[in-house]
């Protein structure tokens, strides 16, 4: 168990600049996410680490040893992949050895600690099943059992839920929070899906373009987003004029959904706004609807459902908001 | 920046070394003596091409050339007029045996086409059985000797080249694209011919490129049919290991205008069809058609023909091998003195092709395998060039090969003229295309991030290659193996150049009784040839099969 510090890394491909100048420090037994949009370099970075992709430039050290320089198969990393890399030619226990085996455990040790790895991720009694006869579901637990068992000192995770359901997803993703918590690992965790991000980790870093937009808990980085693609990227945001909430400067303003309330409902104290409302959509626990402001802006607000409450297309409405919820953009 | 190797290319870029290591002394270095004999004067000092002047110039040889390439033309469209409606047959018509008839048809793929040849010839030919027996009805026909019996064997042996891809061609057209047509108002007859053929016109034209090419090497067809009429491969040996006057420089001109023509026929394949590939990704396949009784009683009549006759000679030589001979003239006892004839001698022969072919299909098989790793796993243009010298022994005719061979290991610091090793080097290299191709294939459709699970565990890349690699590629690997094998037992053209005193293999006994008119022992070498053909294809159609079961 080891932090892991990544000081000046740039990886270029032709013109692509995947990886810009990053500097990062992961704690010991952080669960520490890569989030972001497509394309933003954050497998590269994973990758890196892991020890199949070239540093251009920087280093990366777990605790105080260098290892970018060493070859990926004595970095000790237990890496989840995206199509879970289970192999076919072994069987469930097969594959949950494998990494042991290259460590020289002893037979009887290596017997006694697949058995503990396949109940850890509630697939005991599997050993002898073919990676064929499982589910998607299944073989990820498998994957993640592999690269537990080697005690690794760093775990890390390629969007290792996305070919899965999204009920499945939900309930994997706690799962893995809850493994490396109790394991004590640190991980390094890659998704572009937010709401994944959030749920399992301590501290979230945005990546776009290859650099690092934003580092930080993730209600912090959700609440005080420091830029404009922050606030939209960590969820849907209202991103207005500074003059259309009546404040001055220039910029950009991020008020989200969930911060506008209708008059009737707010806190006295809330400044107001009125326009009309130009679309609604009840979604079960929450209702959303847009609001055309008098100078042409739409604003959009989130709330949770009320029985009594009737909105309907074109009705006058007043708003507020928590003025405390604002943030001001660069 | 330091000039580092990157930790994870290490073992590709050693194994890539390595391949150009053997590549360059066992394929380069020859090919470029084969050149150097060509454009050196007699004295092998000066540059000129009054070789070529020569050559080019004696009517002999330029009728060589013509022949050549019309026979190859010839071939190549009859090839492609009897496969491509054979092919549509099996993919869409009702036809019974399917499976049966895909089988069989592949069988010519391994089969020597020398003895389909030699089977014609004593079918067919002035003495032959069947032109003995219409004789004494009267009936005559025209002397299968020449072009018109070259082209018949190459049609009957390579025609599995064009069906193979062009029916996967007509399976892959996905219905939707035939359905769309049919709803824009086109008539099913005119959908044939407007969308579902011009998307196969690719595999078409891929496999009667290779016909071509096949033909254009081909030694052993012109050599037991061509008689009087000059064709490349044949003028080459002749003039290499000519009784007066063996003649490398012009042997030499003769070997780099074949490879030329052969690469120049590759490098049109790789422009013009690389692209031209209609990838529909089909997820339905075609259904089979609803036909009139006449059409398919016509297609299934068709089908079974075709595959019947392509193997009628290799049939008949097995029973001509049990029948009497008296010098090349048959009589109808059934006898065994054939095989008692050929064994008699020596059983060294046959010894020695198992041996050969053993050692070689290894050698290709621990070289192509690491060649293919490299190929499909190396991003560099390193890789890329491994790739075009390794495909680069499929333009070069066995006989310019094994020619280069003997001009560049005769003498100096490594001398194999003489010895086994030699032969098996020059299968090993003729062979290993197909083992690149093959293994490319398969390890195209294994996830790399195996690989990188099994490194991150804990496995080195060469521990990662012997254990994860090695094991999901087996089952290609052993079929390569075999086919390998099986094609190495029966090669011919480089043999002839390059087999010495003890080392004679079941072709060179065959070639030396045709040459000296044992018909006996001629067809009980093309029988045992055809065994030692068939068996392990039969194993491994077996192993196959029981490996897809148990699966
Ligand atoms: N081996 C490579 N060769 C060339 N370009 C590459 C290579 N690997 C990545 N890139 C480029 O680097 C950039 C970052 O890629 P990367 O795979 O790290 O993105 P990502 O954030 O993981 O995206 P995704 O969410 O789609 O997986 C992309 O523009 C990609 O095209
Ligand atoms: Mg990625």
């Amino acid at each position: 168990m080891t932090g892991i510090v990544i000081e000046g890394v740039t990886r270029t491909f032709g013109t692509v600049r995947a990886v810009d100048g990053v500097n990062l420090t992961v704690g010991e037994g952080e669960f520490f996410t890569l989030l972001g949009p497509s394309g933003c370099g954050k497998t590269t970075l994973l990758r890196m680490i892991a020890g199949f992709c070239e540093l251009d430039e920087g280093q990366i050290r777990f605790g105080t040893k260098r290892i970018d320089t060493l070859p990926a198969h004595t970095r000790d990393i237990g890496m989840v992949f995206q199509n879970y890399a289970v192999f076919p030619n072994l069987t469930v226990a097969g594959n949950v050895a494998y990494g042991l085996k290259a460590r020289k455990v002893t037979a009887a040790e290596v017997a006694r600690r697949v058995e503990e790895a396949l109940s850890l991720v509630q697939l005991g009694g599997y050993g002898e099943r073919w990676p064929h006869q499982l589910s998607g579901g299944q073989l990820q637990r498998v994957a993640i059992a592999r690269a537990l068992v080697i005690r690794p000192q760093v775990l890390l995770f390629d969007e290792p839920l996305s070919n899965l359901d999204a009920r499945l997803r939900v309930s994997m993703r706690a799962e893995i929070r809850e493994l490396q918590k109790s394991l004590g690992i640190t991980a390094i965790y890659v998704t572009h899906d937010q709401e994944e991000a959030m749920s399992v980790s301590d501290r979230i870093a945005l990546m776009q373009s290859g650099r690092l937009e934003q580092v930080g808990a993730p209600a912090e980085i959700y609440r005080q987003p420091a830029s404009r693609f922050a606030a939209e990227f960590m969820g849907t945001t209202n991103l207005l004029e500074p003059k259309a909430l009546g404040l001055s400067g220039a910029g950009r303003v991020s008020l989200r959904p969930e911060a506008l309330r209708l008059d009737a409902e707010a806190p006295a104290g809330w400044p107001r706004l009125s326009g009309t409302v130009a679309h609604v959509e009840i979604l079960g626990p929450i209702t959303r609807f847009d609001v055309r402001l008098a100078d042409g802006s739409v604003i959009r607000v989130a709330s949770l459902d009320e029985p009594h409450r009737t909105l309907a297309t074109g009705a006058q409405v007043t708003l507020a908001y928590d003025p405390a919820r604002v943030t001001v953009l660069a | 920046m330091t000039l580092t190797i990157p930790h994870q290319q290490r073992l590709p870029l050693a194994i890539a070394a390595l391949g150009f290591l053997f590549l360059g002394l066992f394929l380069l270095y020859p090919l470029f003596n084969v050149f150097g004999a060509s454009v050196l004067d007699g004295d092998g000092e000066k540059f000129t091409f009054a070789n070529y002047v020569k050559i080019l110039g004696r009517p002999f040889y330029r009728g060589a050339v013509a022949n050549t390439l019309m026979i190859g033309v010839a071939a190549t469209i009859t090839t492609i007029v009897i496969s491509v409606p054979f092919a549509f047959a099996l993919a869409r018509l009702p036809v019974p045996g399917k499976a049966a008839i895909v089988a069989l048809a592949a069988m010519p793929l391994v089969l020597p086409s020398f003895v389909s040849a030699y089977a014609i010839v004593l079918l067919l030919g002035r003495a032959g059985v069947v032109t003995q027996w219409l004789n004494s009805w009267g009936i005559g026909f025209g002397s299968i000797y020449g072009a018109g019996g070259i082209v018949l064997v190459y049609t009957l042996t390579l025609y599995p080249y064009v069906l193979l891809p062009t029916m996967a061609g007509f399976k892959a057209v996905d219905v939707s694209i035939e359905e769309a047509a049919q709803s824009l108002g086109s008539s099913p007859r005119r959908t044939l011919w407007t969308v579902t053929l011009p998307i196969v016109v690719p595999s078409i034209l891929a496999g009667g490129l290779l016909v071509f090419i096949e033909t254009l090497e081909n030694f052993g067809v012109p050599f037991v049919l061509a008689e009087d009429m000059p064709i490349f491969a044949v003028e080459a040996f002749k003039l290499f290991v000519g009784e007066t006057a063996p003649n490398p420089s012009s042997a030499g001109v003769l070997g780099v205008l074949l490879i030329l023509m052969t690469s120049l026929v590759l490098l049109i394949q790789r422009r013009f069809l690389a692209n031209r590939r209609f990838a529909t990704g089909a997820r339905s396949a075609p259904p089979i058609l609803k036909v009139g009784p006449g059409l398919r009683i016509a297609a299934t009549v068709y089908c079974w023909s075709v595959v019947l006759l392509a193997l009628v000679p290799f049939f008949a030589i097995v029973v001509l091998s049990f029948m009497e001979f008296r010098g090349p003239v048959l009589h109808p006892n059934f006898s065994t003195a054939n095989f008692t004839a050929l064994f008699e001698r020596s059983t060294r022969p046959l010894l020695n092709t198992l041996m050969f072919a053993t050692l070689a299909a290894i050698g290709v098989t621990l070289i192509g395998v690491p060649i293919a790793y490299v190929v499909t796993r190396l991003r560099s243009g390193l890789a890329a060039v491994l790739d075009v010298i390794a495909t680069l022994p499929f333009a070069v005719a066995g006989t310019v090969l094994a020619i280069g061979f003997v001009v560049s290991f005769n003498s100096g610091w490594l001398i194999l003229t003489g010895g086994p090793f030699i032969m098996v080097l020059a299968y090993t290299v003729r062979k290993i295309p197909f083992a690149v191709r093959s293994s490319s294939g398969i390890l195209h459709q294994i996830d790399p991030s195996l690989e990188e699970a099994s490194i991150s565990l804990g496995r080195s890349p060469l521990q990662t290659f012997a254990r994860i690699l090695v094991p999901l590629m087996l089952g290609g690997i052993m079929s390569g193996f075999v086919l390998t094998w099986v094609t190495i037992a029966s090669e011919l053209s480089a043999t002839v150049v390059l087999y010495s005193g003890q080392w004679r293999t079941l072709t060179v006994v065959m070639f030396q009784a045709l040459e000296g008119g044992g018909g006996g022992i001629a067809t009980a070498a093309a029988s045992t040839l055809i065994v030692v053909t068939l068996v392990p294809i039969a194993l491994l159609y077996r192993l196959i099969r029981r490996y897809e079961l148990a699966a």
